[in-house]
């Protein structure tokens, strides 16, 4: 606390004792170890000695719960007006210094145990490195909410100091930051149901088949079998009805299966985003959301590379997206794609856009050239037929699977459709993609680096493929124009780089 | 348009060539240990023979088309590269993204006097843009000459 004190001096030394993290993390900490020792108790085959569990227990006595307590008492932290200084390790001791003008985001998380006892787990995420620099694991929720009002306080009193000198601390009150803060988006309790009803992921009705799969062939049961199982007294006409025809029953597990992906949706929507609340706080976006674990996020502004609206067919038919920020620096866990509105209309987004980036989504995008359709095309049959030929060898009907070529003939034609670019207003629009649609919105002053390409196909076709780097882009899914026709493409990258280049002339304003 | 410097196909042979020798010893070892089988699958040295072959082909041809293929340019603005034998990349780094510079030189580069300038950006495909083949000195003289573009907020 002292340390907190002392004026911004150019020498500062640590009190000699720090702070230490709040005396419940012991329990907190013995309870995460307790599944292990259960694990030892229940699930020992039977043949097992008794004196193995035993010293398995005497070891967990000894050594694990002594080393909790020992991390504890060696694990202490300083807030100075300069830096978070953490001191932490039992056998290896380390010491971090994290300045606080490299902090860039304070994560306040709390699971459903801290949330109980009344305390919090802080991430301290620097725009350094990729992972996350601190943990407090745990404080109490007022010393975790200090922690961030200290960061910040800092950091606005830099933004507001860097033009003057020092001497007048931008002072803020709690009330005065309240007012500051403007409310972006929030999330009502039927929308996130509604957004639920919208995640229709074909990885749950996979999960659910395969969960099915497993707990049927060890049981040796067959469909008819859990037919008969489920003969109740309501679902006598049913069974009896699924019996007599078996596509009937296929169809029914079909629907079930939907039923069960679109409610699972509904539910991890409910957790993940209840009390979805995006505002703006000075230069900054804050995000809080959910149910279970409370999770906060600070994104700044500036640190903004480019915007993703995204969507499935059934949202686009019905006019919901997605807003996704691309941000350099932090939070790999999402390939650097941050969820900034999770579900809404085009011009909700586009109006709170502009408080981010403004954009207005272009009318017509230029298309790609139409040759892709022959070679997507080519590229999907090549891969049913490396997977068709194989199985057919041992059972002939798979060959029936080449029926499904004029499908990917049609869904050649739909990449096509939905692939094109647009160059407005010193933005770069890409989108691309049919059952996941991605909306790239790039502003020309966040362009890294400018590529194009042609394989040894696309050049006898005379076709390149463009790409421009930006910070934070994914690996997988980045904004890419793909078979352009070649001279279009060159010309369009000389464009880009020129849109890039006036940008930063010395006379731009 | 600059080519690379021609010792840099020396170099791009040697490495090729020790990675197809020892794929070569291995398979010829097989290929010895087969030789008393009775009912081996393919007579004597077929497989060895095979990789020799294609090792020894690839090693002496792919080198130049590699090298026939580089370019690069150092504009004004910004670093140019042009390089691909099969897929065809060009790439334009402008000056005031990058972030960090290096320069690097393997054992076998410096038997040859070579080096490799290392461009960092924040792109994450672009994260190192490397540009291989040039004269130590050369590799230096560039470094030094783009360092005066690293601005501070290339984000």
């Amino acid at each position: 606390m002292e340390a907190l004190e002392g004026s911004v001096g150019p020498v500062e030394t640590l009190t000699p004792y720090g702070q230490r993290l709040h005396p419940l993390t012991l329990v907190q900490r013995v309870v995460k170890s307790l599944p292990a020792l259960f694990f030892i108790l229940f699930f020992r085959s039977s043949d097992t000695e008794n004196w193995i569990t035993l010293a398995f227990l005497l070891l967990y006595g000894v050594f694990a719960l002594p080393m909790i307590i020992l991390q504890y008492m060696r694990f202490q932290y300083w807030i100075t007006p300069r830096e978070v200084v953490i001191h932490s390790g039992v056998l290896t001791r380390r010491k971090r210094n994290i300045p606080l003008d490299r902090i860039q985001n304070i994560v306040i998380e709390r699971s459903l145990l801290p949330r109980l006892l009344g305390t919090a787990k802080v991430k301290i995420e620097t725009a350094g490195s990729k992972t996350t620099e601190g943990v407090l694991e745990y404080v109490s929720l007022d010393e975790a909410q200090r922690i961030r009002e200290i960061v910040r306080s800092y950091q606005r009193q830099r933004a507001t100091a860097a033009p003057a000198t020092l001497e007048a601390p931008a002072e803020h009150s709690p009330a005065a930051v309240e007012a500051m803060a403007q409310v972006l988006f929030t999330m009502t309790l039927p929308r996130i149901l509604l957004s639920g009803v919208f995640r229709f992921s074909m990885l749950y009705i996979a999960l659910i088949f395969s969960g099915l799969q497993t707990v049927m062939d060890p049981l040796n049961l067959t469909p008819e079998q859990i037919a008969e199982w489920l003969r109740g007294d309501g679902l006598l006409p049913f069974t009896d009805a699924a019996q007599s025809s078996p596509w009937l029953l296929g169809i029914f597990t079909v629907f079930a299966a939907m039923l069960l992906g679109w409610l699972t949706g509904i539910m991890i929507n409910l957790t993940k985003y209840y009390g979805f609340r995006l505002w703006l706080e000075g230069d900054k976006l804050h995000r809080r959301h959910g149910l279970l674990t409370v999770s906060e996020g600070t994104i700044p502004l500036k640190k903004v590379q480019s915007l993703i609206l995204r969507s499935n067919p059934l949202m686009r038919r019905f006019g919901w997206y997605r807003l996704e920020l691309q941000t350099m620096g932090y939070d790999v866990e999402k390939q650097g794609y941050q969820v900034a509105v999770p579900f809404a209309k085009k011009d909700e987004i586009l109006e709170l856009a502009s408080h981010i980036r403004p954009f207005a989504l272009p009318e017509t995008f230029a298309p790609v050239s139409k040759i892709t359709i022959r070679r997507t095309f080519i590229r999907y049959s090549m891969t049913l037929l490396v997977v068709l030929v194989p199985l057919a060898y041992y059972w002939q009907p798979a060959l029936w699977g080449l029926l499904t070529l004029p499908l990917l003939l049609y869904l050649a034609f739909l990449q096509y459709r939905n692939h094109g670019y647009a160059l407005h207003d010193d933005i770069l629009y890409i989108r691309r993609g049919v059952f996941q649609h991605y909306v790239w919105v790039v502003p020309v002053d966040k362009f890294q680096v400018f590529y194009t390409a042609g394989s040894f196909f696309q050049r006898r076709l005379g076709l390149r493929s463009l790409v421009i780097d930006t910070a934070g882009a994914g690996s997988f899914r980045f904004p890419q124009v793909v078979d352009v026709g070649a001279e279009t493409a060159e010309a369009f990258i000389e464009t880009l780089y020129g849109r890039f280049q006036s940008h930063f002339a010395p006379t731009a304003p | 348009m600059r080519p690379l410097d021609p010792a840099i196909k020396t170099v791009w042979m040697i490495k090729l060539a020790l990675g197809w020798g020892m794929l070569f010893f291995a398979v010829l070892i097989y290929d010895v240990f087969q030789l008393f089988d009775q009912d081996r699958w393919l007579p004597f040295g077929v497989m060895s023979g095979l990789v020799l072959l294609i090792g020894g082909t690839l090693t002496l041809v792919l080198p130049r088309l590699r090298y026939r293929f580089w370019r690069f340019d150092l504009r004004p603005e910004e670093l140019y590269l042009e390089r691909g034998i099969w897929n065809r990349v060009r790439t334009i780094v402008p000056l005031r993204r990058i972030q960090h510079l290096d320069v690097s030189q393997d054992v076998l580069e410096r038997n040859f006097g070579l080096g490799r300038l290392i461009v960092h950006t924040a792109g994450t495909r672009s994260s190192d843009v490397v540009l291989p083949g040039l004269r130590y000195e050369e590799a230096e003289r560039l470094r030094d000459e783009v360092k005066h573009y690293i601005t501070e907020d290339a984000v």
